[in-house]
């Protein structure tokens, strides 16, 4: 049947054959992650074709046959929402995987998909690509996507201070309760107890659309990179209002605030003898930058205090592993909780959500032949019951490495 | 201050005169005075001070009669326009003779009462053109001194706006501690309140007053605050925010109770749009800066009251203005955060608690004097 059918088909073209693939349809960016086989000609990875072999997966349960191959990860921009789905069409070519064999076509695509767009463009999938979105739960998606990183990847979670980046070993046993505050668009902050065991208990509009929308505005910038590359060069104090600037160049000591902390962000800019031509799009990008960062910072050791959380693990493409927006949110949680709270972020931090939902393909059937396990490769860790990945990651690092899995069948 | 202080917002018309006290407040962008005018002055009464900042009739008690009377005056400049406010000083200083310092040899030694940064940044400032020594008091101390004598002797100064309806607080003296006392200037103090003189402040933000005008100003070319202020009433903040509804394709987010018309990321229309700033209505610009700016204030407010077991929750400052859409937005912020728990209030002489705290700190000689 599918299976068989998947199995023995070979590859021929030089495209990657994608068996699984999830999407997370953000407010502003569609993140997408796919798992290829290692039969592929893609890269010439001598590990990856020494172990190319061929499946038998016809069979459920006698066998444990397993898909080798790679997790990679992608992005778009949601008003870009096209080339997605062009990229998708070209890697379409082995989505047999995919059928619903309770459907009684065959010809019923579904990949699982998370974020408010898999309910605003559900429909252009159907239209477009003939897919159906099968929809997750965001919040759910981020979790378990956290979850997954934070037990299976050797080297995922890192704190950033005074430019040094250490990365932290995560007991799987002493991982909860944590924070964990996804900044995309807008921030949502939720309370992690668990496996599958959470509460969104805040937020904020605040967020990376606020950082790319106000600096849109006020720099010209293109695109978000662009505005964060300005903000390296930025001096904020040409836009921000220092207690020094209001104190007369003395800090205000007896309530803990040091002459250059920023009393008012933008204050500065209520001078009216410059416009905001007069002013550097570096500046202005740095100050924004700090804002919504302090801000993000602020609230977060706010909540987790309340919850009596000392981790606080942030995610989300906000970050983009960019050292001064670390810097700024490390700081400010330190700022404010006087040192008891962590800031720490993640190096596949933006795919939180797709991860999760591409992880959701483990419960998808209970008895049929399509139950995959997903199991990275890893010389590292072996977990507990109910870990069922282990993660090896590629060395040739990038932002956003493709992580070695194997897929087994049932 | 071992005196009763009595006063009440008497509307009798009564012209400007002689000052005997002055107070000041020297913020980032604005600096506060309050002045004490004699019953025989006369002068002309401002109807926008009036509206907003009222005079109060004002009494100084000693133990068996008045010793003092007069009203309380209340006025604001720009800090980058202090020239304007020495001027205003210099033309009221006819009778500053509360002011002598009896205990320097000179009796030409003046001195005023000054908080805020300014005390510090201005104070050679006003030496050398008026004259005047500030006698620097703590900002902090200043602000919760002047809530609290806001608070017990002012006749319906606290309020709550809900639904557009504002509604008088009347506060039990013996209740009135603690509270959470939100000070939105050039940026926000958040002090908690536990007595009189008895306080701590606990936060604060960067996100404030001033970055609403510098970020207004940037955006839309607007003059100054009020207009910026006026500009959000006709505004639409759905052009230029991202809502619930915009990334779920119209549908609310209910299982985490948002509304499909809560803003999920202020601005963050921006980001996909074809245009650039011109094409956008400084209208909708400043509504969606003020929502975002107050939805903030509003949230770490809350966070820093239910950290503390505080129920409510004063807002202050010149931020506000009796700006409906201001409290309002401030007031749902609190509300929807604390699930109806903690009650946000506003005050009518907001932005004078600190200029207000520096006058309490006269003492009865110099008062008398």
């Amino acid at each position: 049947m599918d299976l068989a059918h998947v199995s023995n088909q070979q590859n021929s073209d030089s495209q990657s054959q994608i068996s699984h693939l999830a999407l997370d349809i953000g407010g502003s960016l569609i993140k997408l992650v796919y798992f290829s086989r290692n039969n592929d000609s893609g890269k010439d990875d001598d590990e990856q074709r020494s172990q190319n072999k061929s499946l038998d997966m016809s069979d459920c349960g006698t066998s444990q046959p397993v898909l080798e191959g790679r997790l990679h990860f992608a992005k778009f921009e949601t008003s870009k929402i096209n080339d997605c789905l062009e990229f998708i069409q070209r890697k379409k070519l082995r989505l047999g995987d995919f059928h619903d064999c309770t459907a009684p076509s065959s010809d019923k695509i579904f990949i699982k998909a998370t974020g408010g767009g898999a309910y605003k463009f559900a429909d252009l999938f159907k239209e477009k690509l003939g897919i159906s979105l099968d929809k997750e739960d965001e919040m759910d998606c981020l979790v378990t996507g956290a979850n997954f990183l934070l037990k299976a990847i050797h080297q995922e979670a890192f704190t950033y201070l005074d430019g040094q980046k250490e990365f932290v070993q995560i007991d799987p046993n002493d991982l909860y309760p944590y924070l964990l505050v996804n900044i995309g668009s807008g921030v949502s902050m939720i309370k992690v107890d668990g496996d599958g065991k959470f509460e969104r208990v805040s937020g904020t509009s605040l967020g990376g659309g606020t950082f790319w929308g106000l600096g849109r505005l006020l720099t010209k910038c293109k695109n978000f990179d662009e505005l964060l590359e300005l903000s390296h060069q930025g001096n904020n104090r040409v836009v921000d209002m220092l207690v020094g600037d209001i104190y007369g160049g003395t800090d205000y000591a007896k309530i803990g605030l040091s002459a250059t902390t920023i009393a008012s962000s933008f204050g500065k800019a209520i001078a009216d003898n410059k416009e905001l031509e007069d002013y550097k799009s570096e500046d202005l990008s740095r100050s924004l930058l700090r804002m919504i960062s302090n801000n993000i910072g602020q609230i977060s050791y706010l909540n987790a205090l309340r919850f009596g959380l000392k981790r606080i693990f942030f995610a989300g493409f906000f970050i983009r592993g960019h050292a001064y927006t670390m810097d700024t949110i490390s700081v400010a949680v330190h700022f404010w909780s006087k040192g008891e709270a962590k800031a720490m972020f993640l190096r596949h931090e933006g795919f939180l959500g797709a991860l999760g939902a591409f992880m959701s393909y483990e419960k998808h059937i209970p008895d049929g032949p399509m139950v995959h396990k997903i199991l990275p490769r890893s010389p590292i860790s072996v977990s507990s019951a109910g870990n069922k990945i282990y993660c090896s990651l590629n060395s040739d690092s990038n932002e956003n490495d493709s992580i070695e899995c194997n897929v087994y069948g049932t």
